[in-house]
């Protein structure tokens, strides 16, 4: 029996959820669909092992939209922000430790070097210049070069006056962010090769670039995004994992009329005379709608929902032109107690924080190298947090979660992605060894071990490839590049299906803006009369 | 003497050369100074051994502007173009032989022989290759937008570029806006499956530059290369006496036209009084004052090494510190005492081309795959030179037997990546090693070769320093990286050949639109001066 619905997001990830309510928010009705049972795509708590809570997969909040946060309600339905103390990046016989205590950073980097002390404070200047410049473009209809209406030529000269009024030092900074490698950039400011090397990781989260590709640099914006509302960084742990988050957008779309399903798998998207009416269920059931809204990335969309000859050879080329590459694993270890340092022994406040293992840029740059060819790196970049050490809910008494990000894990490997299954637990070791490099006692606390390779992040979530941003964050799929030129408006060549997730501008990292962005434009097409 | 000269330029190279005779010929009298004992730069045949003469430096390059090649006017200073139907010829470790031609049609029936489905898609993508190309070259003659002011008469070059780039229609647009960014690996493994192939394109993409075909931003250089040439490999068009013959050539039509040119002269400074060029200081002691100096050195030789800290705004030297001119490249020249056996290319010397010449006539390859490049390059990045370098080589003799005494050879290799910064040892100590390295990455396709040897020269990028004042061994003064071209070269604010010394002008490889030995920058140069004296 078929249902009726004005519109149906497929995934219920947090852009899906972000999407469906302010859907429902104009009066729409809404159904989202979600394959697990649980929601948020990549933002879930799971208790994977009895009394520890983890979040599998995305670990820290960052760039979550704050108009989102205030449209939603998102703190009455439970968010909650704990704040992430500094960055603590542990080496042979010592460390760099960066609080969130601004005068103590700088000291700390003193310690390291004076002239990088100095330098830190005009780096941060220059950088939230450049944020002022960049926030708007996050929440901006990316224009369409190849037919520009008048809105586009007067955002784009509304761009170029900002850019012309911006100082000529600002601006050169801008240009250099934007083509740039991480590595070149930074080494014009600093010296510090620990500074510089965790500096480096925020340009190569979740890309298959190495901290030398051009490119890389202008990531290094987005750890001061969050500077000019007031905070320090706007990095953060949701109280009871990152799932929290995805559960008060979901409270707050239920209360907004949203009807969320889980454990529905959608078999494929509808379409009748090439207009999409609905979507069949993997149960069999049909159910129709005014429109379809997908979360998934386009390989899913348009290669496995839709049925062959729905969209022109031309346009699948082109999605299956667009890069995903997954480049990083996850591993989650519940601890028996907590792990001591060489360089910094105890259970002093550097472990409430993250703690990178970057010492310098080339360390960063021969894991990548060996990527290049297909293997994970034996000596990898690692981002662990311990949140059970702010939020003690997710943790028994006394234990601990720890998660560690890891990069890099090519999804490709040499002998193919389904050698995964074979080399998951050397992957494993290799990331607590890593680890017992720095602190020994690391093994003898390991109570469970889970390890997330890039396969198992496709299985699981269903992210193509394992891209944990739905598509690789490089200059040639951004803005209106992104997922396809001329496509970069949450609209499809089938009419009334839309694009709402991450592998759209502005692209991913717990923000919500796709989602919300793309239900503007929808809502916008109704109005219209289009959809 | 104190007359005050009206312009002096700075080094003899091709650009050099070419804003000489642009100069001269609009009546200005210019006084180009070299310190070498020849002017051409980088694009100079010089003796490596008795009776054998090879390229130095650059084997093959431009082609030179066809106005300026008009303008110059070669045939009259004794100019004779070899034009090569064999563009590029690789082999693969199994000894599998590719052969790429002028003619697509034939590049298509060597492909075939590694991928029947790449060797279908070669002519379309030759054609694509062409037409964005040519679209985009309209760019390379232009100079830079002024970003803060631009004026009306420039705006009409931009937007007939622009209009060309438009005309391309909305699907080659967007490919040129999602390509520029890519690795160059990326661009051509969307085209192509078969690794040879692959890297064949990658090359022109990484020679000179501090990256590797996975770099990102590398095709933009295939682009930009391309833009000087329109095809989708690049030709191998060199006058008879190889690319030496042209500068001389293009010297002796600007004394033609009026330049004085002196060589064997070091330049030790420029003097600049309230913000204006006074004088050049020459190493041996004398000063000539003059109204405008255009200097062909790279950005940083020019304000770091010649200007006075105390004559150039902090912020601005601070900039042009920041160039970054990571030379990686080092060049062997081999004098053979005979034709090299390729296994690939058994009896070359007797027509295995197919049109009666040898298939050795272009660049030939050593690196069959992506891989190999990109390995190759690896080991750059942390200050060590390849353990199996990447080589582009040519046989000059092939095309033009007149440089070698007959039945013998030379043979002309650029090898990468040899980094200019090493991180242990110096190149004094590295050369013998950096040589043998070479012969015997030669040796694996060409068995027969090291027994050919009579004699051999390695320059070094501590060589192309300190003999031709390449900052950084830099051969194109300064990396072509996205974040330094067009108007980010040298520096933003400053593409336009001025700089902020009056009466100083830039008009090296280290200014828009780069390195390629086109003649470009010197033309746009000499006109940015004739454009400030009026």
């Amino acid at each position: 029996m078929a249902q009726r619905y004005d519109a149906i997001v497929i995934g219920g990830g947090h852009n899906g959820l972000v999407h469906a309510a302010y859907l429902a928010k104009a009066g729409k009705k809404v159904v989202v669909l979600e394959r697990r049972h649980v929601l948020g795509g990549a933002a879930v708590t799971e208790e994977v092992f009895p009394g520890f809570k983890f979040s599998v997969f995305s670990y820290v909040v960052s760039l979550l939209r704050p108009e989102i946060i205030r449209d939603l309600e998102l703190p009455k339905h439970g968010l909650e922000i704990l704040p992430l103390d500094g960055t603590f990046t542990p080496l042979d016989g010592d460390y760099l430790w960066r609080m969130d205590d601004h005068g103590r950073s700088i000291r700390e980097i003193a310690r390291h070097s004076r002239t990088d002390a100095e330098t830190y404070e005009e780096f941060g200047r220059a950088m939230q210049a450049l944020c002022r410049f960049v926030r708007p473009i996050l929440s901006m209809l990316p224009p369409d070069p190849g037919k520009p209406d008048i809105k586009d030529l007067l955002n784009l000269l509304f761009l170029g006056k900002r850019l012309k009024n911006l100082p000529y030092e600002d601006r050169y900074n801008l240009i250099q962010l934007m083509t740039m490698s991480a590595a070149d950039f930074l080494d014009q400011w600093f010296e510090t090769p620990a500074l510089k090397g965790t500096m480096s990781a925020s340009g190569i989260i979740g890309t298959f670039l190495g901290v030398r590709s051009p490119g890389t640099a202008y990531v290094l914006l987005h750890h001061y995004m969050g500077e000019i509302d007031g905070a320090f960084r706007a990095w953060g742990f949701a109280k009871g994992g990152t799932g929290a988050i995805s559960n008060a957008i979901g409270s707050s779309a239920a209360a907004l009329g949203v009807e969320v399903r889980r454990e529905a798998p959608v078999a494929r998207i509808i379409v009748k005379h090439g207009k999409t009416v609905g979507v069949a269920l993997e149960s069999g059931d049909e159910i129709h709608a005014d429109l379809v809204s997908s979360s998934l990335d386009p390989r899913m969309t348009f290669i496995k929902l839709l049925e062959p000859g729905a969209v022109s050879d031309e346009f699948l080329e082109e999605v299956k032109h667009y890069k995903y590459r997954g480049s990083s694993g996850k591993v989650n270890l519940a601890l028996d107690g907590l792990p001591d340092f060489t360089c910094l022994p105890g259970n002093g406040a550097h472990l409430r924080g993250a703690i990178s293992i970057s010492p310098s840029m080339d360390y960063m740059e021969k894991a990548y190298d060996e990527a290049k060819y297909g293997a994970f790196s034996r000596r990898p970049y690692m981002d662990c947090v311990i949140p059970s050490l702010t939020d003690p809910s997710v943790a028994p008494p006394g234990k601990h979660v720890m998660s560690c990000f890891v990069q890099y894990a090519p999804y490709n490997l040499k002998e193919g992605p389904q050698d995964w299954d074979r080399q998951r637990e050397a992957f494993g070791d290799t990331v607590v060894d890593t680890l017992a490099e720095r602190c020994p006692n690391i093994k003898k606390l390991i109570l469970h071990r889970q390890v997330m390779t890039p396969l198992d992040i496709e299985r699981i979530t269903g992210l193509s490839e394992g891209n944990i941003f739905q598509g690789e964050l490089s200059l040639e799929q951004l803005f209106f590049l992104r997922p396809v030129a001329g496509w970069a408006r949450f609209r499809t060549p089938v009419r009334n299906l839309y694009m709402c997730g991450s592998a759209t501008h502005p692209g991913g990292g717990i923000m919500g803006a796709p989602g919300r962005l793309s239900a503007l434009e929808v809502l916008k097409d109704w109005k219209r009369g289009i959809a | 003497m104190s007359d005050r000269q009206d312009v002096v330029i700075l080094g003899g190279g091709l650009n050099s050369l070419v804003a000489a005779f642009d100069l001269a010929r609009a009546g200005r009298r210019p006084t180009l100074l070299e310190r070498r004992p020849t002017v051409g730069g980088i694009a100079v045949t010089e003796e490596i051994a008795p009776g054998f003469k090879a390229p130095r430096l650059m084997h093959l390059g431009g082609p030179l502007r066809s106005d300026l090649l008009a303008d110059l006017g070669l045939d009259r200073h004794g100019l004779t173009w070899l034009d090569s139907p064999v563009l590029m010829a690789a082999q693969d470790g199994s000894g599998r032989g590719l052969v790429l031609h002028r003619d697509p049609g034939r590049s298509a029936e060597s492909i075939a022989a590694f991928s029947k489905k790449d060797a279908e898609r070669w002519p379309k993508f030759e054609e694509t290759v062409g037409r964005i190309a040519s679209a985009m070259g309209g760019l390379l003659d232009l100079i830079p937008p002024d970003i803060d002011k631009p004026a009306w008469k420039e705006v009409f070059p931009l937007l007939r570029t622009g209009k060309k780039v438009r005309d391309l229609g909305r699907k080659d647009l967007y490919r040129v806006l999602r390509w520029m960014p890519m690795a160059v690996a990326d661009l051509a493994a969307e085209w192509f499956e078969s690794e040879i192939v692959r890297a064949a394109l990658a090359s022109r993409a990484i020679l000179g530059q501090a990256a590797g075909p996975w770099s990102a931003g590398t095709a933009a250089n295939y682009f930009l290369r391309a833009a000087q040439d329109p095809r989708a490999v690049p030709s191998v068009k060199v006058p008879q006496g190889g690319l030496g013959a042209l500068t001389q050539a293009i010297a002796s039509a600007a004394k033609a036209a009026g330049a004085t040119i002196r060589t064997g002269v070091e330049v030790s400074g420029i003097e600049v009084k309230n913000g204006a060029v006074q004088a050049v200081r020459l190493a041996k002691g004398d000063r000539i004052e003059t109204v405008s100096v255009m200097s062909g050195l790279d950005p940083k030789r020019t304000f770091l090494n010649l200007v006075s800290p105390v004559d150039l705004d902090p912020a601005f030297r601070k900039k042009v510190q920041n160039i970054r001119a990571r030379g990686v490249t080092a060049k062997v020249n081999l004098a053979l005492g005979g034709l090299p056996e390729f296994t690939a290319f058994k009896g070359a010397s007797s027509g295995a081309a197919g049109d009666g010449g040898s298939p050795l006539r272009g660049r030939i390859l050593f690196g069959s795959s992506i891989d190999d490049l990109e390995r190759a390059f690896d080991a750059s990045k942390y200050g060590q030179m390849s353990e199996h370098p990447y080589l582009e080589a040519t046989i000059p003799t092939l095309l033009d037997p007149s440089l070698a005494p007959a039945g013998k050879h030379v043979m002309s290799v650029l090898v990468q990546y040899a980094p200019h910064a090493l991180k242990e040892g110096d190149w004094a100590a590295r050369r013998e090693q950096l040589g043998d390295r070479v012969v015997k990455t030669l040796a694996t396709a060409a068995p027969n070769l090291p027994s050919l040897v009579e004699r051999g020269q390695v320059i070094t990028p501590k060589d192309l320093e300190d003999d031709w004042g390449l900052t950084g061994g830099h051969l194109f003064g300064g990396e072509e990286s996205l974040d330094q071209i067009f108007t980010m070269r040298p520096v933003l604010g400053w593409a336009r050949y001025r700089t902020p010394v009056r009466g100083l002008y830039l008009c090296g490889s280290g200014t828009h639109p780069g390195g390629g030995l086109t003649g470009a920058n010197g033309r746009n140069a000499a006109r940015a001066l004739l454009a400030d004296r009026r």
